[in-house]
């Protein structure tokens, strides 16, 4: 068995995973937490992406919107990250094998690179163009991204119970 | 810095209203009511499955036990059975501990789409001589009389 | 008619057929639903801590609430359009189910509230800071956008 599958097997017959796994309400509580955690995650990223777009909140700044939505992004996504991890090591084994498991977690690194380049690129020089109503194209291309491998992350993520 | 001037938008009620309306006009079809398993499980399909207790999945987000189902002709074919998660099985009566291995059990649902060995149970009838209700009320199953426990005959209330 | 033939009619709808014979284009419509849900819940989210005055301090709560109203607006009727198409496939269980019941009074409840005191504590922000009665506005927004979801998950819960 591969290393990799072997942890997971390794979560999967751990005692804490299993009381997860066969819970009566923990485990849907952990799921649900998950599931509307994506409005704080992906709903408040999705406004500064369309703020670049030009497509919303046009008269207040790219930075001043970044700086609030930041914080409620982070937040999100802490609370997606602790609740999946938990929902993973619950159902690790099968997870190891489900394609949209896979499929999630590389759209949730890209997911993940997209800003990175976005902040250590284009966004240095953030202040030639703040207050532009539509963002160059660079932070656009960035934006389009977010939008559409958060989206990935969202369906995959749906896809899940389907495999 | 002035904001653009707000579009024109068309309140939502009529726009819900219309679409409901709509989305009911479209009964043309008499179609059979199916229950809400139906993506996976056929409606036509009802199955009795009477055997032993192979092994048990009490998890997440959808329960599982396997029985062994002895034909005529003394055939043995395995069987699984799907029910909903532990919490909504424990609201019905159900435990882990009742499905015990090797105890027999009574399985009333409906079979698989893809034809395989697969059955939701409506209605098992547990080694201890109770029976269970799996449905959800107003699922439109058989049993389903829109109350947690169903209207199928010796169901325990 | 009675409601609950309605929801029959739903169910044995065209549109009712096809969500309950597909696998697939059940789980298209709930991707469809969980990819509105994130957009409402993002806009409610900045519009409603604006009027809190925890974010965007300074600018204008009620153009933030006109601006976002598009979105807000746009995002829940696919949620609505979505929900009837998933609501088709189960609506004898939906007709049933507290849940269901629970979180259509939740909705209803989060739209009138929205399109009326809500509305006006924005305006009366304007882009000061918000007065105590337009912080209480806010919270209730949030927790009453907060139980329709809460009670969407019990739907399928229970």
């Amino acid at each position: 068995m591969p290393l990799l599958q072997h942890l997971c097997q390794l979560l999967y017959d751990s005692s804490f995973g299993t009381m997860i796994r066969e819970s009566n309400n923990a485990f849907p509580i952990i799921e649900s937490i998950h599931v509307l955690s994506i409005t704080l995650l992906i709903g408040t990223i999705a406004v500064l992406d369309l703020r670049m777009l030009g497509l919303v909140l046009r008269p207040i700044p790219v930075t001043r919107v970044a700086r609030s939505v930041l914080p409620l992004t982070w937040s999100g996504f802490t609370v997606s990250f602790v609740s999946g991890f938990l929902l993973f090591w619950a159902e690790a084994a099968k997870n190891y094998s489900n394609p949209a498991f896979r499929a999630k977690l590389i759209l949730l690194g890209l997911a993940g690179l997209n800003p990175l380049i976005f902040h250590t690129t284009i966004y240095r020089r953030v202040h030639q163009w703040e207050s532009l109503h539509i963002s160059p194209w660079r932070a656009r291309a960035a934006a389009i991204a977010s939008l559409s491998l958060w989206s990935g992350v969202i369906i995959a993520g749906r896809a899940i119970a389907y495999f | 810095m002035n904001l653009p001037v707000a579009r024109k938008v068309i309140p939502m009620k009529p726009q819900f209203t219309l679409l409901l309306t709509l989305a009911l006009t479209l009964s043309a079809v008499p179609a059979y009511a199916h229950h809400s398993f139906a993506a996976e499980f056929d409606g036509t399909k009802p199955v009795r499955l009477v055997g032993k207790i192979t092994r048990v999945e009490w998890t997440n987000p959808h329960t599982y036990f396997y029985i062994d189902v002895v034909d005529t002709q003394g055939k043995v074919t395995n069987w699984g059975v799907e029910g909903a998660s532990p919490g909504a099985l424990s609201r019905r009566g159900w435990k882990r501990e009742d499905l015990k291995i090797g105890g027999k059990v009574v399985v009333e649902g409906y079979r698989a789409k893809n034809g395989s060995n697969l059955a939701d149970g409506r209605l098992v009838t547990l080694p201890d001589g109770r029976k269970v209700y799996g449905g959800s009320p107003g699922d439109g199953g058989p049993g389903d009389d829109g109350t947690d426990h169903g209207s199928l005959p010796g169901t325990t209330q | 008619m009675s409601l609950h033939s309605l929801f029959m009619d739903l169910a044995h709808s065209p549109l009712g057929h096809a969500m309950q014979t597909s696998k697939w284009d059940f789980a298209i419509v709930e991707m469809v639903h969980l990819l509105a849900l994130a957009v409402l819940g993002g806009s409610v989210l900045i519009v409603d801590l604006r009027l809190l005055g925890v974010i965007l301090k300074g600018e204008s709560a009620r153009d933030i609430g006109r601006d976002l109203y598009r979105l807000l607006l746009g995002s829940l009727l696919v949620m609505v359009v979505s929900g009837v198409a998933l609501l088709s496939e189960e609506a004898g269980k939906c007709y049933y189910s507290p849940a269901f019941r629970c979180k259509m009074a939740l909705l209803a409840a989060a739209i009138l509230f929205y399109f009326t005191l809500h509305r006006r504590a924005l305006i009366h922000t304007g882009s000061g800071k918000p007065s105590l009665w337009a912080r209480f506005a806010a919270v209730v927004s949030l927790l009453l956008w907060l139980g329709v979801g809460v009670a969407g998950r019990a739907i399928g819960l229970l």
